[in-house]
């Protein structure tokens, strides 16, 4: 057991209102510079649609992560011989286009346009160019588009589901739509690292954030091509890439990550997991459908001695530990089963895990009468206006189970709640639900607890990252101590 | 040493009348290809009481700027050049008033010898065979290298029928050469020792063997057959190659790359808009 700590984060989608101000807050601190206009570490799409950049989880066309060669696991996009074939030509790399083009508006001629019988306007500008564009499209141009007929029709996880099934996704009474927030996943076995020539990207041994050093990045663009997500950006101004770096200046400093601390529906959870690092190969080559199971064996329970021993003995620092037992995505991974990594056939085994969302309440009809609730308290996750199907391409490698089981879960607590809370329900048929999603009224609360009343802290257990500690692995902390603290320009001479 | 001191020294050895062996290897050198002293005219004509032909002022002027007197009008320079069907004396690498009162000197010095060192050199007159115009060939286009491993002629000159691209066209097409520089004896003393500039300061130190003389002769010998390549049908071809090249190497990447990423967004959108152009 080789016992390591990796930062994780739960994102409740069914608490997610779609209201960007996540997206601004990284953009604010991160990506306002030139180069990175049109990089959103962190974006919030609507699904169904195709996001951003278009239809990135169609690998067919972007060839991100990794395939399962001979019992092999190799990078669709840029394994070893195409590292040096396609070096000055990656065939994988998406355009600008497939983005979008960053624009801004010319404001000042609102001022200094010259007086003429019509309104100044402000024309939009391309911020790489500086010529006058049109705008075609933005970093969520399909938002709440859940029935358009480009975005939301070209959706690659409509695999699987047949035409009537599409078809009826579009009939207008049945429009649906929910927003699905993205960072990069920071992955066990991220693919974007293993791409890269130079060696410029690394996961950090304490936390497990993925990096890329500027210093050493040349800017081959192979963690582009190869990242599944497509949460690597190249900086066309510096010419290096750049992803997200979850706020690690602010981790370091007991702080959530700005997009987790500016959230209005408090969807976002972060706290530390202790993984197995010596199953990661094994857990990454199984089938499809038992990745999920697979990725959740890695983690390992932070309560148990051994693991505890193990940890301590791999240089885990105690704290941290301490800081795992009370993790919140432990519980929504791991003891509640409720949180599900995004595509994880692409392998990569995401850290970022979400909670699926639950539809809106489908009625049923009964002869004549429409009634909201049926005798089949689940029915309305079975018919959902969003098709199992469709969640499960998203969140179970094309497998309904784990999420019907998540989504089971959660209607059984609210059910619960409402038998508690509004009365309407009888508390026995409640507690049968719950028994009947593989709950009980004590986990029932805890999830009550955490989705609904959670506070900062419960949200975000931030362990202390030692940093101390890492550097002293690369020099010694001492090393200035005692030499500096007062300097001068020009050092003063004694004497004549 | 100082500086002053090492200048003085220079200026004294630049002051120091040139020795007589000095003169004569230059001699050698630079104006053997074309000129003999006794020994009949080859490109320019044979020197043999040049002196006594014209004076010594003009002379020396003209061995400083050939192609000024020329193109000054000079009367006797321009009967000079038709002699050379055409050839017009090159600027002599080196060539300044002092060196050329000593090139008079030493021609003035060798007419009045019986035989001079100067008369001529030894060429091979054996008939031509076909196996020679061969070698020629292969000289010429490199496919077999010279011995003192001197760039082929190719790189620079071009001969009608070489195939499509030809050769190269920084220098004169060579194709008639052999008439235009007078025959056998002419050409092969020229190549033996050539003395234009350009061709001087690659083929000094690596200079053509007797046989490579030889054989290019005969090959330049046996291309007089062909009229020399028209210059704008020459680029024509070389731009129509150029871009069928262009063409095919595209198409080879096209094919080698064809898994290559193509746009996601735009084609989804046109799609769209086909369909709709449809219905209605």
């Amino acid at each position: 057991m080789n016992v390591r700590s990796q930062i994780s984060m739960v994102f409740h989608l069914d608490k997610c209102i779609g209201c960007h101000t996540c997206s601004l807050a990284c953009k604010n601190i991160w990506t306002d510079r030139r180069g990175t206009e049109y990089m959103w570490w962190n974006n919030v799409e609507t699904k169904p649609g195709t996001g951003f950049p278009t239809q990135w989880e169609d690998q067919e066309k972007y060839r991100g992560g990794w395939k399962v060669v001979d019992g092999k696991l190799k990078l669709r996009s840029t394994d070893k011989r195409h590292t040096v074939t396609d070096i000055f030509h990656n065939p994988s790399q998406p355009t600008m286009d497939d983005y979008y083009e960053p624009w801004t508006y010319k404001y000042d001629e609102l001022f200094n346009a010259p007086e003429g019988a019509d309104q100044p306007t402000a024309r939009p500008i391309s911020m790489v160019t500086g010529e006058y564009i049109n705008i075609e499209s933005g970093p969520n141009w399909d938002d709440d588009l859940g029935g358009s007929p480009v975005y939301a029709e070209n959706d690659p996880n409509f695999k699987g589901l047949s035409h009537e099934q599409r078809q009826q996704l579009f009939a207008i009474e049945r429009l649906v739509f929910f927003y699905f927030p993205r960072i990069c996943n920071h992955c066990l076995n991220p693919s974007c690292v293993a791409s890269c020539p130079s060696g410029a990207l690394y996961k950090r041994g304490e936390d497990g954030i993925v990096l890329i050093d500027q210093k050493r990045c040349r800017g081959w663009r192979s963690c582009i091509a190869a990242c599944p997500y497509k949460k690597t950006f190249y900086n066309w101004s510096t010419g290096k890439s750049e992803k997200c770096v979850l706020c690690y200046p602010r981790l370091e400093t007991g702080q959530a990550p700005a997009c987790f601390h500016s959230c209005v529906g408090r969807i976002r959870y972060l706290g530390v997991l202790l993984y197995d690092a010596d199953r990661l190969e094994e857990v990454a080559k199984l089938p499809d459908d038992q990745l999920v199971d697979g990725q959740r064996s890695l983690i390992l329970n932070p309560n148990d001695p051994e693991v505890v021993a193990a940890a301590l003995k791999n240089g885990i620092h105690e704290s941290v530990v301490e800081h795992a037992q009370r993790s919140p995505v432990y519980q929504f991974v791991k003891e509640w089963k409720l949180a599900l990594p995004p595509h994880i056939e692409f392998r990569t085994l995401p850290m970022l895990f979400y909670v699926p969302p639950m539809s809106p309440v489908m009625a049923s009809k009964n002869d004549d009468t429409v009634e909201s609730v049926s005798e089949n308290f689940f029915h309305d996750i079975e018919e959902a206006r969003v098709p199992l199907q469709f969640l499960a391409n998203l969140f179970g490698a094309g497998h309904q189970a784990k999420v019907v089981y998540a989504l089971k879960k959660q209607k059984a607590v609210r059910m619960y709640r409402r038998a508690v809370t509004v009365g309407d329900i009888d508390l026995k048929t409640a507690e049968r639900l719950l028994t009947e999603a593989g709950s009980s009224v004590e986990e029932a609360e805890a999830i009550y607890r955490l989705t609904s009343l959670c506070t900062f802290d419960d949200r975000f257990v931030i362990p202390p990252m030692h940093r101390e500690e890492a550097i002293e692995m690369i020099k010694d902390p001492h090393e200035h101590r005692a030499s500096t603290g007062f300097g001068f320009v020009q050092s003063p001479e004694r004497g004549l | 040493m100082r500086p002053s001191l090492l200048l003085l020294l220079l200026i004294l050895f630049c002051l120091t009348p040139l020795a007589a062996q000095e003169t004569a290897d230059y001699f050698r050198q630079n104006c053997m290809s074309c000129h003999t002293i006794g020994g009949g005219r080859l490109t320019g004509p044979d020197l043999k009481n040049v002196t006594q032909r014209k004076d010594r002022d003009w002379l020396i002027r003209f061995m400083l700027d050939p192609k000024g007197m020329i193109d000054a009008g000079d009367p006797y320079a321009l009967e000079l050049q038709r002699d050379a069907r055409g050839s017009i004396m090159p600027t002599v690498v080196g060539m300044n008033r002092a060196r050329a009162e000593a090139l008079l000197n030493l021609i003035e010095a060798e007419s009045k010898l019986e035989k001079s060192q100067f008369a001529g050199m030894q060429i091979s007159d054996r008939p031509f065979t076909p196996a020679d115009v061969e070698m020629g060939k292969q000289l010429f286009t490199g496919a077999r290298p010279l011995m003192s491993g001197g760039a082929a002629c190719i790189s620079c000159h071009n001969v009608h029928g070489l195939g499509a691209l030809g050769g190269g066209m920084l220098a004169p097409d060579l194709t008639t050469v052999f008439e235009r520089y007078g025959g056998r004896k002419t050409l092969a003393t020229w190549l033996t020792a050539p003395a234009t500039p350009t061709m001087q300061n690659i083929f000094k130190t690596k200079p053509l063997q007797a046989d490579e003389v030889l054989a290019l002769t005969a090959y330049f010998q046996h291309t007089l057959q062909r009229s020399p390549e028209d210059p704008a049908t020459a680029r024509l071809n070389f731009v129509l190659i150029g871009l069928g090249g262009t063409l095919l190497l595209l198409g080879i990447f096209d094919v080698a790359w064809s898994r290559r990423f193509r746009a996601v967004r735009r084609p989804l959108i046109e799609r769209k808009r086909m369909e709709i152009l449809h219905e209605q």
